[in-house]
């Protein structure tokens, strides 16, 4: 799996994805939309992330590019 | 405002394909070194469509042609954003994505798709708008969007065999996965 961009979340960030790929290839894409397993995993490793991009001040970037997101959710989140 | 856009089938299914998806950058990509960081920053499940929405941070530290540099201020770590949705039923997936660096001065807007194009092959669309903001020189303007679209010209053949090298691993490791588990039962 690719790294992180905080080396120090690197450890935590390869067992999330371990776990997502596994419950994605194995019940998600199988029909079991609802569980999420990899929850606890997900909030650590995130916890872990956000203070990074806090200090790098990637959070902002993030803030601006999230707005524009909008257009694409009513595109793609619909029913098809 | 140039617009590239490419596409291609991958002997895969489907299944097989959108798994591979998540780890494009991973190791065996190597292809894909200018590729430093891929972080999963948010991801839900609608609960009526049942369609799964992905963020993700991309960093890049891309070797650019030296006036590329000069002109965006001499870093060349980059950041890109990218929101994707599988839809499980129609089987397709559609990644967004959008520049973080740079905005001020080039807009690139990405939208790949994967779908299945029988049971066994899937298609692999690409479109890029790549959109010059800098003030001044309708000149330099071109300028930049051209060498934008040529480079993306150039990521997309060697992004596809990156991705092919991927989707063959994956194979097989999955392949040996099962074996192991048919072995223990």
């Amino acid at each position: 799996m690719a790294a992180s961009i905080a080396p120090e979340c690197n450890e935590i960030k390869e067992r999330y994805d371990t776990c997502f790929l596994k419950w994605y290839s194995e019940k998600y894409l199988r029909g079991n939309t609802t569980s999420n397993e990899c929850e606890e995993l997900f909030t650590k490793y995130k916890k872990c992330l956000n203070k990074v991009l806090k200090e790098r001040g990637i959070d902002t970037m993030l803030e601006d590019a999230r707005k524009s997101s909008s257009e694409t959710d009513s595109e793609f989140l619909r029913k098809s | 405002m140039k617009v590239f856009s490419s596409t291609c089938d991958f002997d895969y299914s489907w299944e097989e394909v959108s798994t591979a998806n998540w780890r494009k950058y991973c190791p065996w990509n190597d292809k894909a070194t200018h590729v430093v960081g891929v972080d999963t920053l948010s991801r839900t499940i609608d609960p009526s469509t049942g369609i799964l929405r992905t963020e993700r941070l991309i960093t890049c530290n891309q070797s650019a042609p030296q006036w590329v540099v000069t002109l965006l201020g001499g870093s060349t770590t980059s950041h890109v954003y990218e929101v994707s949705y599988v839809d499980p039923v129609s089987k397709k997936v559609t990644m967004c994505s959008n520049n973080l660096t740079w905005s001020n001065v080039l807009n690139v807007r990405e939208t790949v798709t994967y779908q299945p194009s029988s049971s066994a092959t899937t298609q692999f669309t690409q479109e890029a708008k790549i959109t010059a903001l800098c003030g001044g020189w309708q000149k330099i303007k071109n300028k930049v969007e051209e060498a934008s679209v040529e480079r993306f010209k150039e990521n997309a053949i060697i992004g596809r065999e990156g991705f092919e090298t991927v989707l063959e691993m994956s194979r097989r490791v999955f392949g040996e996965q099962r074996d192991l588990e048919k072995q223990k039962l």
